[in-house]
């Protein structure tokens, strides 16, 4: 009697907790599963949004379209006088052949993403799609740079405010600031500190102290972009990590310091030997918690950059709205999913991470 | 050098390192404020002042008509109308179904709830972004209009959120509090809703917040969302595409008023909360 009631009452338990269960995992299905299984179907079809041409199957045309790259040697100019390389007369750079002229065209026509030297000699990467593989380039350099600042920064600000002083409330409220802005507040508001003249707090800055002539145009030129770009995500995203990193602090034992101190060793060997090793764990999470966040980087892209320079999300965005082409942003989203998954999976396993 | 003067030495440098991150924190959100009260004049000052000042003598000289200005702007307005309501909305949808899933997860035996972990804390880390045009096409076929796919699609960074938290919380409370009330013969269910769910109102307020400020920030599913339906524009969206009052390409004036609006009850929600906040987005990656 006692058994079967009790048994009775773990049934009741198992049927309750599928009850709860259920309308969150429906809302799930209906908002993820659901729709990941169209875009990777889609991902295979050249569906376009709002058109009437029919929606095909198409394989693996969106993906051929998207990662196909090749990477070419680009011969250089002679100068028929001297018989040595040419060279451009304004820049005094070494002049090579242009990359158009070895890209294959048929049948496919592939254009130039980006060029790079080598031993001294010059490659050009080629690509059908060259917008997206920038894309996922600039994304990764975002995303190493972003993260190396803000663990940086975020261990500093974590290990100033860990320690005892007057005043550090208010520390910590003041740290919360920048996370409380939204996004694209913050975008903008860095957007009006870059400004192009001596209007713009950087330009103003860079011009009093002699540093800059007071006119760069951060978000124009193509190496300031992703730097100017980097530092509003670090800016806003600092904190975050500082408060991941100070949680993981106070689990510390204060008892290891001291009897760190009483065996004579240096702050500096404390910090290497006791902080950074129990830190750990609490470092591993926050990373990869930024990381899968920055791979998925959109607003400040978008809002600063536009469609000057992709992330790959804002490319996504892109080719969905504005070229609605509904299979190929699939493609793209699938490709996204894989990469992030990829990071995922990486971590947990390099870093020993418990999801327990 | 004397003992005592190193610990001078020490302490002012520490408080120097305190003050640049006071001031690397804080100064753009001042240089936003200060620039809210310029002018057009003043903002096109070269070089630019600190304070607002008056081009031709110098004086200060505050200005507050961008404020103005943006509170008789309807596009503001309408989106600050929009995220309260999709913010809120979702907030509620993820806290009443996240509470549920939660309690199951926290204090009930089944089988099949390791599985159900691992799926909530994956889909933590799931990246909105790879579904959006699948979004995009169930939101057209459905015909849903722009705010009501952005409560329902919020869900999918709300909802496992705050079912991940909750469930830490629900599991640190002690199962003596359970057994009791099964004693006194409450069902599992009036245990949940009437004794363990008033224990985890502080655990509902801060995921509650936490939620809501990331459905306040969220903008890939808004702009994608609202490019067919302007009048469903949320704040960022709205800022985004903010066109002002006094000719001008980008507003800025204008711009950084309405960044300050909208950051200002963020920021002082936050301070209040500020343990609790804290706490959560600590419980919810820490744990993770």
């Amino acid at each position: 009697m006692a058994i079967s009631s009790s048994s009775n009452l773990a049934k009741e338990e198992q049927k309750l907790a599928f009850k709860l269960l259920l309308p969150a995992f429906l809302i799930l299905i209906i908002i993820a599963l659901y729709p990941l299984g169209q875009v990777f179907y889609t991902s295979f079809t050249n569906r376009e949004f709002a058109s009437s041409t029919k929606t095909e199957f198409v394989g693996l045309d969106n993906y051929q379209a998207l990662l196909s790259f090749t990477v070419k040697e680009l011969d250089p100019i002679i100068d028929q006088e001297t018989g040595e390389q040419a060279v451009d007369e304004e820049t005094g750079e070494k002049q090579f052949q242009r990359p158009i002229r070895v890209l294959p065209r048929d049948p496919h026509l592939y254009r130039p993403a980006f060029e790079f030297s080598f031993f001294g000699n010059k490659y050009v990467v080629g690509a059908r799609t060259p917008d997206f593989i920038r894309s996922v380039w600039n994304t990764l350099v975002f995303t190493f740079f972003s993260v190396f600042f803000e663990t940086l920064l975020g261990l500093i600000v974590a290990l100033v405010v860990n320690s005892e002083f007057k005043g550090r409330g208010a520390m910590r409220a003041v740290m919360l600031v920048p996370w409380a802005v939204i996004t694209v507040v913050s975008a903008r508001m860095w957007e009006w500190m870059f400004e192009p003249t001596r209007a713009g707090l950087f330009n103003m800055l860079g011009d009093r102290f002699g540093l800059i002539d007071g006119s760069y145009s951060f978000l124009s030129s193509a190496n300031l972009q992703l730097p100017a770009i980097i530092a509003v995500d670090v800016w806003k995203t600092t904190p975050f990590m500082a408060l991941l990193i100070l949680a993981g602090l106070q689990l510390i034992p204060n008892e290891l310091y001291e009897a760190a101190e009483v065996d004579g060793a240096s702050k500096f060997r404390q910090f290497f030997n006791i902080t950074l090793p129990l830190l750990k764990p609490s470092l591993a999470v926050a990373l990869i918690f930024r990381t899968l966040d920055a791979l998925r980087v959109f607003d400040v892209f978008q809002v600063m950059l536009s469609q000057k320079r992709y992330s790959m999300a804002s490319f996504n965005y892109f080719q969905l709205i504005s070229a609605r082409k509904m299979g190929m942003a699939s493609a793209i989203g699938v490709i996204i999913f894989i990469i992030i998954f990829a990071f995922a999976i990486l971590y947990m396993k390099s870093l020993g991470v418990d999801t327990e | 050098m004397t003992r005592d003067q190193k610990k001078i030495l020490k302490k002012v440098l520490f408080y120097l390192v305190l003050a640049i991150i006071v001031i690397y924190l804080l100064f753009p959100f001042y240089w936003a404020i200060s620039s809210s009260l310029k002018t057009e004049a003043q903002l096109s000052m070269t070089p630019a002042t600190l304070i607002p000042r008056d081009p031709d003598t110098g004086e200060i000289s505050i200005f507050t008509r961008n404020y103005k200005a943006i509170f008789t702007n309807g596009g503001f307005i309408r989106g600050l109308i929009n995220s309260t309501i999709v913010a809120t909305s979702t907030t509620i949808l993820a806290l009443l179904t996240g509470s549920f899933a939660a309690f199951a997860l926290g204090k009930l035996r089944f089988k099949g709830k390791a599985p159900a972990l691992y799926t909530i804390l994956a889909m933590t880390m799931f990246p909105q972004v790879t579904v959006l045009s699948g979004l995009y096409a169930v939101i057209n076929a459905l015909n849903l209009s722009a705010r009501v796919s952005m409560i329902f699609t919020y869900l999918l960074f709300t909802l496992p959120f705050t079912t991940w938290v909750l469930t830490s919380f629900f599991r640190d409370l002690p199962d003596e509090i359970m057994q009791s009330a099964q004693v006194d013969g409450a069902t599992p269910f009036q245990t949940f809703h009437m004794i363990l769910l008033p224990l985890t109102a502080p655990a509902l307020v801060t995921t509650g917040l936490l939620s809501f400020i990331q459905a306040w920030n969220e903008y890939l599913f808004a702009l994608t969302f609202t490019s067919i339906d302007v009048e469903a524009r949320t704040v960022p969206v709205a800022i985004q595409y903010f066109s002002g009052e006094f000719a001008r390409q980008e507003p800025f004036g204008e711009i950084m008023a309405a960044a300050v609006v909208v950051t200002i009850p963020i920021v002082v929600l936050v301070l209040i909360f500020q343990k609790r906040i804290v706490a959560g987005l600590t419980a919810g990656a820490v744990k993770g």
